[in-house]
């Protein structure tokens, strides 16, 4: 085991070195000169074309491609992120205001989706063919169809704005709430982001329900005796689980990618947000380390997908 | 159960002994989509949005461009069956032409993007070797990045306008198509009747492309409709964050854009439900034809 999860993070290396020079090469080529970036349009004007020169020179900007490329890339390595061409904070500084908004919601959107797509999945198959199954079903289809932030609106529109439910968007009342008082502001952004996966999983947890369903080691467990709950809970979800843990990791990028949308609807004040400002105002050192987290992210799910599916299903063997 | 099959077959049999037997669809794969009621439906609801959109002239006596002023947020009326918008443009009308573009996109960025990442596949798959692993390698690169995010970036590089939109979509879009496409390749060139092809000294493209590929295609048809979903969908979520096509275009995404205004969301629903319910029926049937052509396509249910 230990020695799989190295082997593959080692491999993981070439890539992710591939990757940052994929977005280094992006940055260069996003429109703007870093120098008109970093001075305010006044003070550009009053400069000759030396003195900006001058400052190109300072600023290491007309160093080769490949010498700035490992310039950023040994600044990262220490924890350097570049600074944020908007305000001049170091961009390290302003992820880190805004990580723990996103963690949030998608932890508790990942856990939403994943619990209550695998219950009503496994409802749903234990009571295959009745009107629940059927409902579950239309609700479920809508749900891979809608665009998400339509969703939202409409669960805005009715449980915010027409009825004081939930609060309309942001993230607490008042700075530093416990994450107890916070929750109604979490759950409908949380509930959105993660409702295509919920049904996603749904789906696939149901038919994975039903073929375990017909198993021997069902019918072994029932001729033991065991109460009903305990034969579909414990042997039958056992065995079911295993692909649906498999598919919330392939999903896990697209929530990553619908967190952005989703946090600019509610204006929940995440990465996804600032990503989507970032974008707006090309603020490129900023755009480029959250995909750049955001693929890191993406890579070390895969890894945690093979082990938790090995953890699950003994008769799969890490090599 | 033995029996009641038996007497499915004689009953069948002695129908079609007495030459009364309905003509059935010949081709197995239509005739099992035929028969899937979700995926008729799917296929009934995507004609009738593409009809509509693609005649948008014919079903409306407006343009969706020129403005008036005096029905500005004009709610539904005999004249304006779905309302007028903030600068007095007929809702239908824009819906209908705005479908012409959105469906568009979806659908041409997922076939330029099933050409690219299905002649890849096929070539990388059937022949292996050095541009296989080139291939592999960058598909990996580009599937390590969440997509919206690869997306976002992209348009940034680019800018928004249609035609990037539609080039970044389908840049984004061929590796998983590549990936099917190329797992199919590397089992389907083992079988028998490609040594058979081989041995008769025909070239391995031909070979390839012309015997082996067909055999291939169902699961790339459920890819297409999967991708032009997926596609559909991104195109109204870039839009409605004012990050896709121009707003000067109507499209679906463009249309909701308006929803960003809360007074708006809250007194004129007319203004962005009903696109909203356009794209989420068209989504609807396009999955529906998905699910009934891969289960019509595979061989291993009966039907």
């Amino acid at each position: 085991m230990g020695t799989y999860i190295s082997r593959k993070v080692l491999s993981l290396i070439p890539l992710t070195l591939a990757i940052s020079f994929l977005i280094y090469l992006g940055m260069e080529l996003m429109p703007g000169d870093a120098v008109s970036f970093l001075l305010p349009p006044d003070a550009l004007a009053s400069l000759s074309p030396e003195q900006l020169e001058q400052m190109r020179e300072a600023l290491g900007l007309n160093a080769p491609f490949l010498v700035r490329y490992f310039r950023w890339l040994g600044g990262i390595l220490r924890g350097d992120f570049g600074y944020s061409l908007q305000s001049g904070v170091p961009v390290s500084e302003i992820l880190m205001n805004h990580l723990p908004a996103t963690l949030e919601l998608s932890i508790a959107s990942l856990l939403m989706s994943s619990v209550l797509g695998i219950v009503l999945g496994m409802i749903s198959a234990l009571r295959k063919g009745t009107l629940l199954d059927h409902t579950l079903d239309v609700v479920g289809m809508i749900g891979v169809a809608i665009p998400q932030f339509l969703l939202g609106l409409i669960l805005v529109l009715l449980l915010c704005l027409n009825t004081n439910v939930f609060p309309v968007g942001g993230r607490m009342a008042y700075a530093n709430q416990p994450l107890l008082e916070r929750l109604n502001y979490l759950f409908l952004p949380a509930l959105v982001n993660g409702f295509s996966m919920t049904a996603g999983v749904m789906r696939y947890a149901r038919s994975s329900m039903l073929d375990s369903m017909g198993r021997d080691y069902m019918k072994t467990a029932r001729a033991k005796g065991l109460p009903e709950w305990r034969v579909n809970f414990l042997h039958g979800l056992r065995a079911a689980i295993t692909p649906v843990v498999v598919l919330i990791g392939f999903r896990l990028p697209m929530l990553i990618g619908g967190a952005v949308v989703i946090e600019t609807v509610f204006q929940w004040p995440g990465v996804g947000e600032l990503f989507i400002k970032a974008i707006r105002a090309q603020n490129t050192p900023v755009v480029m380390m959250i995909a750049f987290f955001s693929v890191l992210i993406v890579l070390m799910s895969s890894i945690l997908v093979d082990i938790v599916t090995a953890w699950l299903d003994p008769r799969i063997k890490l090599s | 159960m033995r029996n009641k099959l038996d007497r499915k077959m004689d009953a069948i049999l002695r129908r079609e002994e007495a030459g009364v037997r309905r003509k059935t669809i010949q081709n197995r794969t239509l005739r099992k989509l035929a028969s899937n009621q979700l995926s008729v439906l799917g296929i009934v609801i995507f004609a009738v949005i593409l009809v509509l959109c693609v005649g948008a002239p014919l079903f409306t006596p407006y343009d969706g461009i020129s403005m008036s002023l005096a029905e500005r947020y004009a709610p539904p009326s005999a004249e304006h069956w779905l309302g007028c918008d903030q600068i007095g443009r007929d809702i239908w009308t824009r819906i209908l032409f705005g479908g012409r573009i959105s469906i568009g996109v979806g659908l041409g960025s997922a076939l330029i993007a099933t050409i690219l990442g299905v002649s890849l596949g096929t070539i990388a798959g059937f022949k292996g070797g050095l541009f296989d692993g080139i291939v592999m390698k960058v598909s990996e690169v580009m599937m390590a990045f969440p997509q919206m995010i690869l997306v976002l970036i992209m348009v940034t590089i680019t800018g928004p306008s249609l035609w990037n939109l539609i080039f970044i979509f389908a840049v984004t879009g061929w590796p998983s198509m590549y990936r099917m496409t190329r797992s199919q390749m590397l089992s389907l060139r083992e079988e028998e009747y490609v040594q058979a092809l081989n041995a008769f000294g025909i070239s391995p493209m031909i070979i390839a492309f012309k015997h082996v590929l067909p055999n291939a295609i169902g699961p790339i048809f459920v890819n297409i409709t999967l991708s032009t979903a997926m596609f559909i969908l991104q195109e109204t979520a870039l839009s409605f964050m004012n990050l896709g096509v121009p707003l000067d275009q109507a499209t679906w995404g463009n249309i909701l854009n308006v929803a960003q205004d809360i007074s708006v969301l809250k007194d004129y629903w007319w203004m962005w439900l009903p696109a909203g319910i356009m794209v989420t029926l068209f989504v609807l049937s396009i999955n529906f034809i998905g699910d009934g052509l891969r289960d019509a396509t595979d061989p291993t249910q009966i039907g």
